[in-house]
This record gives structure tokens, sequence and C-alpha cells, in this order.
């Protein structure tokens, strides 16, 4: 057990009693339709199963030994346990959740979204309850590049307000109402009106990257000058203001317009409406005017912030909003075992409860129970007898009832790239950061903090120039993150916007985080091609510092070579079928089983 | 080699090919074959390359020049497309609603404001879902550059764009690694597919047999003679005389060898247009690349008889101010920018729509960017109302809202 763990899993008891509670319900489905239960796992299928699914790489093939050679009848939950606080964790979920937030940089005015990275990655490292990472997202403000207020990324990636609604709702609510932005829904019960009304909780939320106009008096003057001076002056001072000063402004006004364009009798054209939800108990909110009053006003009237969109963070994560809750479940069941437990991650409907309700109510009890301990929900999944059984593959001989454990399926383009470490070094998790990395701009911001106006027309002056400028930043952010290794050692959640996107990891169908779920396990020709021709070559197959290598140098047969390579790749020893396989030279052998369909595929 | 084609093997990695039904038979006969589309991303200053029918004030610091057409003027900075405006028709009266780079090029290239529920389909895409039939050997969208290769959007990903990023690596890893001798290649793959049939017969699904089916397609790629289609040092010596040894040059000369062997949709990417301070300084050395690979590409393909079946077209996100600003920059401007179109039957030798004489909007004949995408579209016998449906069951069409500009052609 990791002793370091700064936050321990809570009562173990529970967490089996809640696991028992699943394998309970699906033995009495499985009864109901006359299906067999599946047969459990052996120790190597589990072990290669739980390392991806909570930190997201196949174990070394130390690591593998390890836990084979435990004779303790507890070591499956021991290794668990291990694996939730082990900083693998950190980067593997950061991926699943950074994908679900859409973490990236967007577009001409917000230059990166590292502080909203550092934020997800802080908030797992912390293991913050989900419902609480929800109501910080929905209820950011303030300065983006504030080290720790990186939430505020949420609405700075989206600059269109009613985008960032539907995408919000889908995020959360699991809920498909996008259809409803810019007219009645065609086969769902949502109207464009219910979406305005909606919306009016948090109208007015909106990114502004220059000082508010009683700031920017101060700055005015010299603005002015430096831009009819040098542009690249100009350019500096209004860059470096920028990071001070931008910032997630408006708390919502509970009002909201319908579009210049509204075609339905029930409201005109930019007539004000009043918030209210889709579902559920309506938050109490302190409107200082009336619908009737706001109408009076100019079009571009909203009437003045009154705070609801915490209202709205609130509604959203209440235990009792019918699909908070049951969306989270559905994703986190998705995501480990590979099928729907409710229906379409982005697609279901308020009443849903998928192909075994029981179940569904089941697991939704747990969450609450676990106050949305991310940690402990996996826990008690990976915990279950129902996790710990044999994968199925989805076709034609499937049977009807598939919620009885995992199925077949790709590695996530992340996993794939990270199991590839696990071959590279003996430390594949060495350099995951364990606190907040400083980039240029959280560098900058927290300089900026005492810096006044002349402060800064010196710095645009007589500073290190526009060229120069974010480099500099850059630079000193790195020293204060002190030793971060390699970057070919580095797992795919550490790659950011300095350092760009991981092209490996785009080529295995990494979410370009334009969409929600956005990413793919398609194959295509120029994946394909990498696999077989690229750098793997010279990285791994026939690279001798690479740490299988350095494992084989100590066989002393060809046999015990066969098993370095076999349960270093595939996680399990040769099957007598494969001992012939001898033969054949070891890189062609690491080569075939890396490109090898059960190397990328979930069993 | 079995000649099973290229994209017929991917298709059948569990993916549909389209039939082209009777609903594809379009009310006409295509005139273009294929799309060479150069992107010019970052904004063309229309008024110091091919708009100079403005007011002098406008036109700034650049010199207008005589072209080979009367009536038909140019910037100093295109001597060489100057001689060759006869097979040109430019369009002065581009309109886009999109003023930053992100947008303006989605936009651009796909018809659809972005939106974050969606990801619409690259013309590309369209065009190589559209028209892609079982005897075709090379893919159908290929994207030439470092720019965002072109995105299939909600289509499967065998609709995206081949990327190829610079044209001495070719396309990458598609040559077996030089440490590796074919027999040893061939033993690997031995190798490997005993694994994977022994791994099929527990865990067989679409999935993992899209993978097996997709490595045979790659397979065939490698050992295809059209991957010539992609190696310069092959082409003719007259051919490559025609072009200086610049990377965008040979990016064209690359774009005329895929047309020549029947690719549909050719995107070629030449950035570093966004000159907000001393334009007059940097725009020279991009300017020549354009000026120089494009003429190169024209000639070409008249030498080589496929101008008259290769729609050619320049095109940008959005143009630039008529005023230079105090940093001797243009900003960006979408309303009245300038696109070009050469071959299949365009109204070369001409000028289309207006600008205002202040520069400051398009006035005669505007064409939307959507009717620009529409008309390459309808060019090429397809529909530029053809719908496709999204993941989510959404409609969308081909083209938005777009319609064809045929007087464009004679």
């Amino acid at each position: 057990m990791a002793a370091s763990a700064s936050v321990a899993i809570a009562q173990p008891s529970t967490i089996s009693e809640h696991a028992r509670q699943i394998d309970q319900l699906v033995a009495e489905q499985l009864k109901q339709v006359g299906q067999d239960r599946r047969p459990g796992i052996d120790d190597y299928a589990f072990c290669r199963r739980v390392y991806l699914d909570a930190i997201g790489r196949i174990p070394t093939i130390d690591e593998l030994d390890g836990f084979i050679a435990d004779q303790e009848p507890d070591k499956r939950s021991r290794l668990i346990s291990k694996l939730l606080q082990d900083k693998g964790y950190q980067s593997h979920w950061c991926n699943y959740w950074a994908d679900l937030f859409r973490v990236k940089y967007v577009g001409d005015k917000l230059h990166h979204p590292g502080n909203y990275a550092e934020w997800i990655k802080e908030s797992l490292r912390t293991n913050k309850p989900y419902d609480q990472m929800a109501h910080e997202l929905i209820n950011a403000s303030g300065p983006l590049y504030k080290p720790g207020n990186g939430a505020t990324g949420f609405y700075a990636r989206e600059p269109m307000p009613l985008d960032h609604l539907a995408n919000s709702v889908k995020t959360f609510l699991g809920l498909s109402i996008e259809c409803a932005q810019c007219h009645d829904h065609p086969f769902d019960v949502w109207t464009q009106k219910d979406f305005y009304k909606l919306a009016a909780f948090s109208s007015r939320t909106h990114l502004r990257v220059d000082p508010t106009p009683d700031l920017e008096k101060d700055y005015a003057k010299d603005r002015r000058v430096l831009k009819n001076k040098s542009f690249d002056e100009w350019i500096v001072y209004r860059e470096s203001l920028r990071v001070k000063h931008a910032a997630i402004h408006g708390n919502g006004t509970g009002f909201m317009r319908l579009p210049h364009d509204y075609q339905y009798g029930d409201g005109k054209p930019f007539e004000a409406v009043k918030a209210d939800v889709l579902f559920g108990a309506m938050p109490k909110l302190d409107h200082k005017l009336t619908k009737a009053e706001l109408d009076t006003l100019k079009h571009n009237n909203f009437g003045p912030p009154i705070n609801s969109r915490e209202s709205f963070a609130d509604w959203m994560v209440s235990p009792d909003n019918p699909l908070f809750t049951k969306s989270v479940v559905n994703r986190l069941w998705y995501q480990v075992m590979g099928t729907e437990l409710v229906g379409p991650l982005g697609g279901l409907s308020p009443d849903e409860m998928g192909p075994h309700p029981a179940l569904t109510e089941q697991l939704i009890a747990i969450m609450k129970a676990s106050r949305y301990d991310l940690k402990r929900f996996l826990s008690v999944l990976f915990n279950s007898e129902t996790y710990q059984s044999k994968a199925i593959a989805l076709n034609a001989s499937a049977p009807e009832y598939v919620l009885d454990g995992p199925i077949v399926r790709r590695l996530s383009a992340e996993a794939i790239v990270d199991s590839f470490l696990s071959l590279k070094t003996e430390t594949p998790d060495q350099y995951v950061a364990t606190e907040f990395r400083w980039d240029g701009f959280t560098n900058f911001y927290e300089k900026s903090q005492t810096m006044g106006v002349q402060d800064f027309v010196n710095y645009s002056v007589n500073g290190p120039g526009r060229g120069a400028f974010q480099k500099r930043e850059e630079a000193e952010a790195k020293r204060r993150n002190g030793e971060t290794g390699p970057k070919h050692l580095w797992r795919v959640s550490s790659y950011g916007h300095v350092d760009g996107s991981h092209e490996v990891a785009m080529l295995m169908g990494k979410s370009d985080r334009e969409l929600i779920d956005g990413a793919n396990e398609e194959p295509n020709i120029p994946q394909i091609l990498y696999l077989m021709n690229g750098h793997l070559e010279q990285e791994i197959t026939a690279q001798p510092l690479a740490f299988i290598h350095q494992k084989l140098e100590g066989a002393t047969t060809p046999d015990e070579r066969l098993e370095i390579i076999w349960k270093s790749i595939l996680v399990r020893l040769p099957k007598e079928s494969e001992r012939a396989l001898v033969s054949h030279e070891q890189d062609d052998l690491i080569w075939a089983l890396l490109n090898s369909n059960e190397f990328r595929f979930a069993r | 080699m079995n000649r099973r084609k290229f994209i017929y093997s991917v298709a059948m990695a569990g993916m549909s090919l389209p039939l082209l039904d009777s609903a594809s038979a379009e009310a006409h006969l295509p005139k273009a074959k294929s799309v060479i589309n150069i992107f010019l991303s970052g904004g063309l200053s229309q008024y110091d390359s091919f708009n100079v029918e403005v007011d002098q004030s406008v036109v700034g610091k650049s010199k207008i020049i005589k072209s080979n057409v009367d009536g038909v003027r140019v910037s100093h900075y295109f001597p060489t497309l100057a001689q060759q405006m006869d097979k040109l028709l430019v369009i002065n009266s581009m309109k886009s609603n999109q003023g930053a780079h992100p947008a303006g090029i989605y936009k651009m290239l796909t018809s659809y404001d972005p939106r974050s529920s969606v990801t619409h389909p690259e013309l590309g895409a369209w065009v190589s879902k559209r028209l892609t039939t079982e005897q075709d050997s090379l893919p159908n969208f290929v994207s030439i550059g470092k720019g965002r290769a072109g995105t299939a959007g909600f289509f499967p990903g065998q609709w995206a764009a081949l990327p190829v990023k610079n044209t001495s690596a070719g396309i990458d890893f598609v040559n077996r690694n030089p440490a590796v001798q074919e027999s040893k290649f061939e033993n690997r793959l031995g190798i490997l597919d005993s694994l994977n049939a022994d791994f099929a017969q527990d865990y067989s699904t679409k999935e993992t047999r899209a993978y097996v089916d997709t490595y045979q397609g790659a397979l065939k790629f490698m050992n295809s003679k059209d991957i010539d289609a992609f190696e310069l040092e092959n082409e003719d010596e007259s051919i490559v005389r025609l072009y200086d040894k610049q990377e965008f040059s040979r990016r064209c000369m690359l774009a005329g060898r895929l047309v020549q062997r029947g690719v549909r949709y050719v995107k070629v990417e030449l950035g570093g247009w966004d000159y907000h301070d001393n334009i007059y300084g940097k725009l020279r050395s991009n300017a020549s690349k354009l000026d120089k690979g494009l003429s190169a590409l024209l000639t070409h393909l008249s030498e080589k008889g496929l101008l008259e079946t290769t729609l050619v077209v320049v095109s940008t996100e959005f143009g630039r101010k008529p005023e230079v600003n105090p940093n001797k920059g243009r900003d960006h401007h979408p309303d009245g920018f300038t696109c070009l179109m050469a071959g299949a039957g365009v109204k070369a030798g001409q000028i289309y729509g207006t600008t205002t004489k202040d520069g400051q909007s398009a006035a005669e004949n505007v064409l939307d960017v959507t009717d620009f995408n529409a008309t390459i579209a309808w060019r090429l016998g397809i529909d530029p109302a053809y719908e496709e449906k999204s993941i989510s069951g959404r409609p969308f069409k081909l083209a938005n809202q777009g319609e064809a500009r045929q007087e464009l052609f004679a």
C-alpha cells in the first residue's frame, strides 16, 4: 500500500458491500434471462485490465511479476487501492475529464488552456468530489491565469454562450438539447423557449481579455502612445495586460431574450424570458426587475447580475436532479465496462433507466452514498466480480444481457501510447507532476499582481520584447517547475500548450477536444503505417536501452526470452501453441506483438 | 500484385462505400474531374494582389502592372502570373461572415460556421465520399502542407484527407523502416497474422476485423504502384523544369501529379499571409512563392491536357482591410476579398464581381464562401444541396445554403 496516499479510500468494508450488491443484481438478472455467469479472469488478465482502467497503461513486467508473486487472498483489492492512489491515476483520468471538458487552445483571444488542465489535475490529485468539480466549473469566474482558478477555462474555451449551455447540459446531464437552440426539438420535448429559459441562468457570462473600462482608463493613454510609436511595444503592452486582466465576467442576470428570428406563437423576438429549469425544483432567484419591466427596456438589456449562475450550478449538481448522477454513472460504467448502462453518453432522457433499471438504480445510490468520490466509486466497480469476469466480444454470437462484465474494445489513444512507456522504462509514471505546474501565463500573472501602469510600460519598452516576451516567461516557469524529465518519457497527459499536442496519440485517434466524446478508435492508413514502420522500431523494437531489452538481457533460455516478451507486451504467459514462435528473432516478436490486436484491445 | 484497390480495401474495413445510385446522376455532365484548392491561410491581401480596381489609396504601396489580358491588371508582386491571367478568373467579390482565422478557415473549407456540437466535413471529404468508386486506387482527398489536414467531420474517418506534410518526406512511414529487410518484414507479418487469427477465435468484433482489414489496406498501399504518384523524382524532366525548387512549387507539382492519376480533390496549403505589420516588407517572399508555383502548375496542367478537366482554385479565409494601419500592415477584412479560379471551362481572362472603390465592401455579384463551394461541387457534378446526416441525426447540406454560380463558366 502506498503509505504516502493523501486521501484514504473510505471504509473498505462498504466498498466490498457495494461491489457485492452489483454482483447480486447482475446474478439475479442472469438467472432471469437464463444466461450463465461469465467465468472469472486470472491474475494476469486482471492485472492488465485494472492497470489500464485505473492508471491508463499496461503494467511493467516487474509490476506484473510483483502482483503474481503476491500470495495473499486480498491481493486484488489491495492492488486496486494502490493504483487509485498512484500518480498514474491523475494522468489517466486527466485525459478522460479533459476530453469531456474540452480543454484546448481556442481562437485568437484565449491563448492557452494550461491553467484549465492544471485545475483538472489538481482536482484529481485531491480527489475532489465530482459534484464539486461540476459546480466549480459552472460557477467559475474571475482571472483566467490566476493559479488555481483554471475552472474559468470552462467558459473561456467557448466563445458562444448558447453553444456553451448546450455543451454543459450534454457534459453534466448527458442530455442533447442543442437542436432547441435554433428551433423546437424535432423528436424530443424541448422547445426553443425551454432552451432560452435555461440560458437565462448564465446570461451575460463572458470572457473579457482586456481590462474592464474602469481599469482601462489608467492604461488608455500609454496604449495610444505605444500604438503610434512601435507595433511590437504596443503588442507586448496589450498582451501583458491581458494576462493580468483576462477574466470570466458576469454571474447571470436570470433573464434571456428570445432571438431576433423567434418563430413560435408563445413569444416575440427579443422578448425577455425568465430563467427556468428543464425539470425538477426551480431554485429561488432574486430578480431585481420583473419581466414586464425588462420588456420596456432596450433589447440588449438583460437586467442586472443576480448570481443566477450559482443557482444553476446548484440545480445541475443536486442529487435530486434526475440526470446528473445517472449521467456520470452511465459515463463511468461505459468507460470501465464498455457498454451503455443507461443509454448513449450524450443522448439520455430523464426517465430512461436502461436495460437493467435495478442495476442503474443501485449504481446511482452507490454514487450518492460515496458522495461523488470518484476513486471510491471506481473502487466499487473494480472490486466487483462483474468487473473481474471474462470480457466478451459484441458480435452476432453475443448474448442478450451484456451488463454482466466488460466487452472487448479498443484502448484509448492515450492508453496505447502510454503503454509503450511501460516497455521503454521501468518507471513509466516517474514524470507525472505531483504539484501545480507553472507556465508562462500563470507565472506572469503572479508577477503582474504588483505591477502598476508604469511597470507595464517599462516591461513593454525595455523588457524582453515581442519576440521573447512569451518565451522568457515560459523559460522562467520551466525553471520554477524544476526537473520535469525528458519528453520521450512523459505520459501523454503531460503534453500541454507549451509542448504541443502529442502527435502519435493524435494519430491513434485522441480527441482534438472540439467536441464532447471526440476521440475515435477507428483504424486508418496513416496510423497503421506508423505502427508498422514508425519510430517504435528505434524506441522499443530494436532499442537495446529500452526496458524490455534490458529485461531480455537477463534471460538465460529461449523460453524465458519468450515469456519476458509476452509478459511485457501482452501481460500474460505464452500459450502452448505460441511456444513454437521461440525460433524467431526477438525484435520480430516484439514488432508483431506491438502490432497485434491483443495489444491494443481491452479484453 | 492483387489489384484489389486501395480505397476499396479501406472501405471493406467495416465501413460502407457509397454506390453511385441514380440519385447522384446530376442534371448536367460534370466538366471538372478534379479540384486543386490552393489555400492561402492567414488572409491574402486582395489589394496587394489581384484586386487593383479600387482607389489608388487602397492599393497602398503596391504597383499596378499589366497582364497578358487587356483590362486585367495585377500588383507587381505577381509578374509571372501576370503572363497567365488568360487562364485565370479573378473573383473580387468574395464575402465571409467570419473575421478570425480559425473560424474563417473553418467556414471557407466546410461552408459552415464552427459550432461546438458538431464538426462539419471539409468540401474535400464531401467530394471524396460522393465520387469514390471501387475502381479508384488512390484516396480522393489529399492534403499537402503543414496546415490542419482535411477533416472528415461527422463522416467516418476514412473520408479525411490523406496528409502529406511535405513533399520530400512524402507520406509518413509509407516505406519500410530502412533497418528492416523485406524478408524480415514478411516474417514479422507472418507472426502478426497468426497472433491476430488466434485472438479472433475468442474476440472477433467489427472493430478487430477493421484493424486486420486496414493492415491489409496499408500493406497494399505500401506495395502499390500508386505510391509512385507521391514520388516527385519520377516526374518527367520536361515537367520538373517548369517548377523552381521551393517547397510550395513542389507541392503544386505533386498536386498536378495526383490529379493526373485521378485524385478528385487536392488541397495545397500556403500559409503566412497574416501581415498585420510591415506588409510591404514581408509580402514579397510569400507572393513570389505563389506567383511561381501557381504559374508553373497552370502550365503543367495545360501541357498535360489536364486543365480542361481540372478546376484550380486559389482561396483564402478572408481578405485584408483597405487601410494600411499605423504599423504598415493590414488587418482582417471578410467583406470583399479575392479568390481565383482556373480550368474546367471557367471564364478565364476575366474579372468577376467588384468591391466598392473605397475597398470597404463587396459590391457587384457578391459571392458568399458557401456559394463559392457550391460552385466547385456543381462543376464536379455534385448537387450542392446534397444532404447527409450527422451522428445525432441532424441533416447538413454539402454547401450549407450556398448556390452554384453557373455563370462563372463558359
